[in-house]
């Protein structure tokens, strides 16, 4: 195989590899751009006027939410 | 409107039936020879494709040819007479300070925090004593406001003001630029573009003639770190070198670049400044400004460094809409491809654009096609390598002289062979798919490139 020969093999084999790479980096190109985030759900606050109170990040205080000690019964008969 | 947009799909696929109707005939027409030599049809067919696309891809290597000839004696010539009046205007280079025009630099800016702080104090170190810097937010959603406020605030001596504003867009941004400068002058550039320190001398010097309505800057790329952007660098270099020294040459620029671009402020009053029903507003203003009359020079010396996408589906994107945006410029003003004793320069300036924009990469891909098909059927390899090698050394001599002219880095030559052997075909790809995109009428987002910051 003289010189000509391999290198028409590698322009060849370059050619054909970079013609796919331009091919696949378009189709990314245009899978990516049409890819959206999807809406949001409907926000039932939106039409609310006023201030709103936070419906969240409640502080947390330790013992706070323990289910309250019963009361001791007295015994009065 | 149905009625007008099925009108308009009917003249596209009317051309693409016509095509075929014309091969079909010409097989009709061979029919009896076909018959006659007992031969198959499917082997008529390759012959005479393959005849047609011999004889394209030679009348295509003569334009190429004579367009790189033509060019390459343009810009010689622009370059002596750039040279010529350096020598003799000295009176002018020396000119008092004091009469040098105010000049407002415009510099929009959509989400280009990384950057926005060093182009700004980039632009407060120009060697000019009357110009003003307006920054437009255009309504960016990270935190260039801020940032640019930021270096507005600790300036002293320039006047920086910092507008911001609803999201509107690039063109929408300079509008607004346009509209609240002071200068007589203005300057368009981008949020992350460096300018050097002589732009705004380099560039003024050519508005003592009253025909000149703008100038373009030269561009170069600031990040060259890897193979892509080093290969970029050098096609900015021999598309400015070369095309916009031979055009400027003429007077008859025909993009002034986004990045660096200096106007007399009446004549963007003049032509409505920049429209937004194109996605490339720089090539659309420059061809209004043409069609009115006015000349358009190039100056190197005023250089603006641009950070160049990095990443190959950056490249992509950016290619893809130039391609489009081009594409759009052009349809709007294709009413002068027709009239050319009318229209005079600016009838060639269109074809010449349709020939880069259009005919180059579909005929650089075909070329390919063409030589790949040969050399796996027929086992003609070589003939491939030799249409490379005559397209590299185009590229190698065009890209030596434009070197030599721009007193760039030499090294830069050598990036002529991986230009042709690895990046041209993916961008010609890109460049067909956006022209058979924008020719189906698809629709199209602007596609903001990511910044890294590397000014």
């Amino acid at each position: 195989m003289d010189l000509i020969s391999i290198l028409a093999t590698v322009i060849l084999i370059t050619t054909v590899g970079t013609m796919v790479v331009g091919v696949g980096a378009y189709a990314a190109f245009k899978l990516r751009d049409k890819r959206k985030p999807s809406s949001g759900r409907f926000d039932e606050t939106m039409n609310v006027d006023g201030p709103l109170e936070p419906v969240f990040l409640t502080r947390y205080v330790p013992g706070s939410t323990a289910e309250p000690e019963p009361e001791p019964v007295s015994d009065e008969r | 409107m149905e009625i007008r947009r099925v009108g308009r799909n009917a003249w596209r696929y009317g051309w693409a039936a016509l095509a075929v109707g014309g091969i079909v005939l010409l097989l009709a027409v061979s029919y009896d020879a076909v018959q006659d030599s007992k031969g198959s049809f499917l082997v008529l067919l390759q012959n005479y494709v393959l005849a047609a696309i011999t004889y394209y891809l030679l009348f295509f290597l003569v334009l190429l040819v004579v367009r790189f000839g033509m060019l390459i004696l343009y810009s010689f010539m622009d370059h002596l007479e750039s040279l010529y009046k350096v020598r003799s205007k000295d009176a002018v280079r020396y000119r008092e300070d004091s009469s040098l025009p105010m000049v407002s630099l415009v510099v929009p800016a959509y989400n280009e925090g990384p950057v926005i702080q060093a182009a700004m104090r980039a632009l407060l170190a120009l060697d000019y004593p009357n110009y003003e810097i307006l920054v437009i937010d255009d309504g960016s959603t990270d935190d260039t406001y801020e940032k640019a406020m930021v270096v507005a605030r600790e300036t002293v001596g320039v006047e920086v003001r910092v507008i911001t504003k609803r999201n509107g867009g690039k063109a929408d941004a300079l509008n607004t630029g346009m509209a609240l400068a002071r200068g007589e002058f203005v300057l368009n550039m981008d949020g992350d573009t460096k300018l050097s320190p002589n732009s705004l001398r380099a560039c003024i010097r050519h508005f003592e003639n009253s025909k000149v309505g703008a100038v373009a800057g030269n561009v170069k790329v600031i990040n060259r770190e890897n193979l892509l952007t080093r290969i970029q660098a050098l096609e900015y270099v021999e598309g400015l070198a070369m095309a916009r020294k031979a055009q400027s040459f003429g007077r008859v620029v025909n993009i002034i670049p986004g990045p660096l671009g200096m106007f007399r402020k009446s004549v963007l009053q003049q032509v409505g400044g920049y429209d937004r029903d194109t996605f490339a507003e720089d090539c659309d203003l420059t061809l209004k400004l043409l069609m009115r009359g006015w000349h358009i020079e190039y100056e190197p010396a005023a250089v603006a460094w641009v950070e160049t996408p990095s990443r190959l589906q950056d490249l992509i994107k950016q290619r893809y809409r130039w391609t489009r945006g081009i594409l759009q410029a052009t349809k709007k003003h294709s009413h002068v491809l027709w009239q050319p004793r009318k229209a005079g320069i600016n009838c060639y300036i269109l074809w010449y654009m349709l020939f880069e924009g259009v005919m180059w990469p579909f005929s650089n891909l075909l070329g390919n096609l063409f030589f790949v098909f040969v050399g796996l059927q027929y086992g003609l390899a070589t003939l491939l390598f030799y249409w490379w090698l005559q397209l590299t050394v185009l590229d190698v001599v065009a890209a030596a002289y434009c070197v030599v002219i721009e007193e760039e880095e030499p090294s830069l030559i050598f990036f002529a062979i991986m230009f042709r052997l690895f990046y041209i075909n993916i961008i010609d790809v890109s460049k067909v798919f956006a022209t058979i995109d924008e020719w189906r009428g698809q629709a199209m987002t602007w596609g903001k490139l990511e910044r890294e910051g590397k000014l």
